[in-house]
């Protein structure tokens, strides 16, 4: 495949916002889960979750100008302004860069706030500006707008095959020279209501995800943005990817690795990571360090570029043993290349490899 | 941008309101047929009725029964499908053996806004479940292949209006990359009290049957169906030759980067979109036989479009078909799709059902009646929530 270059990465999520922030949490260790606010009929529970705080969007972006952007938007304009800031394009002209945003589940919050409008107030008062911004793709014009980034757009919604599916696209448009750039972000959220949902489908509730425990269910939802400036270079800042495949699980024939999986603590998933690598394999997981959302692959990405340029690679987290034959990757990273691998909790796999360089 | 390869389309299948497939559908609009109507899938609170264009359920296939795990975007999406497939004569049994690809465009299909559930969450209560499972399980590119056991690559594009067209062009970029050997593409809607209620609250919805183009038109009408094409990779076209019945030969995209809910004045990401899709067909303005424009009947859009389809393709003839169908929002460019490439191939376009009177603010106007067309070409354009802007362009294929 041509290859897509990583110019630049803006990450914010549990961990804290920038890259900075995700090497101090990778080196250091996942900090402590935040709590989420979930009515459980007439009670209140406080449910662990991994938090994103886009407040330092102040600092690319007037407040005035965001004062009517939801939580969500805010979160992709901070991660697009971020990558942006890494790969030192800032100023640069956006005429010819498209815009690709991935999401499980979009502006979930925005969405029942347009649903509280209509319930409190009526058909006819509905709220026009919750209504606009609860649309997917909300986010990925909100940072066309900020960025005048007038090449294409697309948002894509696959759930947790966001991430590879809406890649596909992105090398496309490069490949086709539709494009000299593609900004391509993943944003998910959580709100009240997932987390009740969450709370009904996973009554036990889990402090720390302990990915490889796969009989266990340890998943904590997270939110946060990933974004990567991408360009169709041979050389890229943060290395390259050189593959992405997207499929069943029956389709996968196994690559040699090492892999970074996506494994975050859902056990109905944890299957489909055993059929898809049934050999040796050096595996590990970084979800610990931003939690359980549909487009977690994103993280992933951005810590296999981190690993490959030096950064070493997280050890699978402490105690937990490896289902037979895996062993444990994890330290500085020797391969010239690294794998990224989701699968769902219903035989869909996505498949990202990174290559230094 | 370089001229790219042609890719063919050898299926088309749609339900709407206008009819039951595509060749109801056809029927239709050169009868100059529609029926919009007060909403009967749900009911409001709004002082005034605004009419709607609903999909009865006589016009889903016996094959394609309702199902209580599945949200209707999904339904609509497998039953034009359905008849994509069967009308590129493909056995599905033959399919599974090949790597295909689903995309599909959508709005409501991906959102998780059942009113039901969040009321009841809202009363303290425990609401039942299923709902969230429904949505769950109706992600409307998975849920058509796992409805015909497909295992390739998946994409459910939601760049709101322009999502179809947007999936459609991508098939294409995707069969050129040699993801796939097939990818069946389109979009899908259903109507639901949020949309209704949301283009309400813009002020962008009509209470008349929707005029699209006309000096009085004050708004667009919603409608819900789905339209998808089946696309092929050149391999297995030389398999099977002579089934093609268009090529997808231009598609372009470009954001105004201006505001969320209006087109750029100027209509500048139209025009990019416009002028990149000819770039990639390799054609000049003239070659193009006629327009599927957008013509949502609301003000703003429809200025802009005629005035952009005045600057670039100046005296081509163009139409709009949301008189028939309604805005069906993310299935509006795969429907569209199918329409255009039947008109092609009959070498006629229907008129614009709703355009009486032009206005003298748009320098040009759609086609009043069935017109006769010239050309191998043919060009549908969609506009988006977003700045979004996506066109296709077609070419005849061999059985036309």
């Amino acid at each position: 495949m041509s290859p897509l270059a990583i110019q630049g990465i803006g990450v914010l999520g549990g961990f804290g916002c920038g890259l900075d922030a995700l090497r101090r949490s990778l080196a250091e260790g996942p900090a402590a889960p935040g709590q989420l606010a979930v009515a459980a009929g007439a009670q209140e529970l406080q449910l662990p979750a991994y938090l994103a705080d886009p407040a330092p969007l102040e600092r690319f972006v007037n407040k005035r100008a965001t004062r009517r952007i939801d939580h969500f938007s805010k979160m992709a304009l901070l991660g697009a302004h971020l990558a942006l800031e890494d790969a030192g394009a800032l100023e640069a002209s956006r005429e010819r860069m498209g815009v690709v945003i991935a999401s499980g589940y979009g502006a979930t919050r925005t969405t029942f706030s347009f649903l509280d409008s209509v319930l409190e107030d009526g058909d006819a008062f509905a709220s026009p500006t919750h209504f606009s911004n609860s649309v997917h793709n909300a986010a990925a014009a909100h940072v066309a707008i900020q960025l005048k980034a007038t090449g294409p757009s697309l948002t894509v919604s696959q759930f947790e095959m966001s991430v590879a599916s809406a890649l596909l696209t992105a090398r496309r448009w490069l490949a086709e020279e539709r494009v000299d750039s593609v900004l391509f972000g993943a944003v998910d959220e959580v709100c009240a209501v997932l987390g009740h949902c969450w709370e009904r489908f996973f009554p036990e509730p889990s402090r720390r995800i302990e990915p490889f425990a796969f009989a266990r269910q340890s998943a904590v939802p997270g939110e946060g943005a990933a974004f990567f400036l991408l360009t169709g270079d041979e050389q890229g800042r943060h290395g390259r990817i050189t593959s992405v495949r997207q499929g069943r699980v029956a389709a996968l024939s196994q690559a040699a690795g090492p892999w970074l999986l996506n494994a975050d603590g859902h056990s109905s998933c944890s299957g489909y990571y055993r059929q898809l690598l049934p050999g040796p394999a050096a595996v590990t997981a970084a979800t610990p360090h931003y939690g359980s959302l549909p487009v977690g692959q994103a993280f992933d990405l951005a810590v296999a570029a981190l690993a490959l340029g030096g950064a070493g690679l997280p050890a699978p987290a402490g105690g937990e043993t490896l289902p037979e034959p895996w062993q444990p990757a994890g330290g500085v990273l020797e391969a010239d290349a690294l794998g990224c691998l989701k699968c769902d909790g219903r035989g869909n796999f996505g498949a990202v490899t990174l290559a230094r360089g | 941008m370089s001229p790219q390869r042609p890719v063919a389309v050898t299926g088309a299948g749609c339900l709407c309101a206008a009819g039951a497939n595509l060749a109801a559908c056809l029927e239709a609009l050169f009868a100059g047929r529609r029926a919009p109507a007060p909403p009967s899938l749900f009911s409001t609170g709004h002082p005034a009725s605004y009419p709607v264009f609903e999909v009865p359920e006589a016009f889903f296939p016996a094959a394609v029964p309702a199902d209580p795990e599945l949200l209707r975007t999904a339904r609509l999406a497998v039953a034009a499908s359905a008849e994509a497939l069967a009308d590129a004569g493909w056995e599905i049994g033959e399919l599974r053996k090949l790597r295909v690809g689903v995309i599909v465009g959508t709005t409501v299909g991906s959102a998780m806004n059942n009113e039901e559930f969040y009321r009841d969450y809202r009363g303290g209560g425990r609401p039942d479940l299923a709902a969230i499972r429904r949505f769950l399980r109706s992600n409307p590119a998975a849920a058509v292949a796992r409805h015909f056991g497909f295992d390739g690559p998946l994409q459910t594009v939601v760049n709101a209006c322009s999502s179809a067209t947007d999936a459609l062009g991508i098939a294409a970029q995707w069969l050129r990359d040699d993801l796939c050997d097939l990818v069946l593409a389109g979009g899908a809607d259903e109507l639901c009290r949020t949309t209704y209620n949301g283009f309400i609250s813009l002020m962008i919805t009509d209470t008349e049957a929707v005029r699209p183009f006309d000096r009085t038109r004050r708004g667009l009408n919603l409608g819900e169906g789905a339209g998808m094409l089946v696309l092929e990779s050149d391999a297995l076209v030389q398999r099977r030759p002579g089934r093609a019945r268009a090529r997808l030969v231009g598609y372009g995209g470009a954001c105004d980067a201006h505001h969320l809910t209006a087109p750029h004045p100027e209509g500048a990401g139209l025009r990019r979109a416009l002028e990149e899709a000819l770039a990639g067909a390799g054609c000049a303005p003239g070659e193009i036989a006629f327009v599927n424009a957008h013509g949502t009947g609301t003000p703003d859009n429809d200025r802009v479009e005629s005035r952009t389809l005045a600057e670039v393709l100046p005296g081509v003839p163009f139409l709009s078909t949301k008189g028939f169908t309604g805005h069906t929002l993310g299935a509006a460019g795969g429907i569209e799709a199918a329409f255009t490439l039947a008109c092609l191939e009959q070498g006629r376009i229907p008129g614009s059902v709703g355009f009486a009177e032009a206005d003298p603010e748009l320098p040009v106007a759609p086609v009043r009646q069935i017109t006769a067309t010239q050309g191998r070409l043919a060009l549908s354009q969609s506009l988006a929530f977003g700045g979004n802007n996506a066109v296709i362009i077609f070419a005849k294929g061999e059985r036309a």
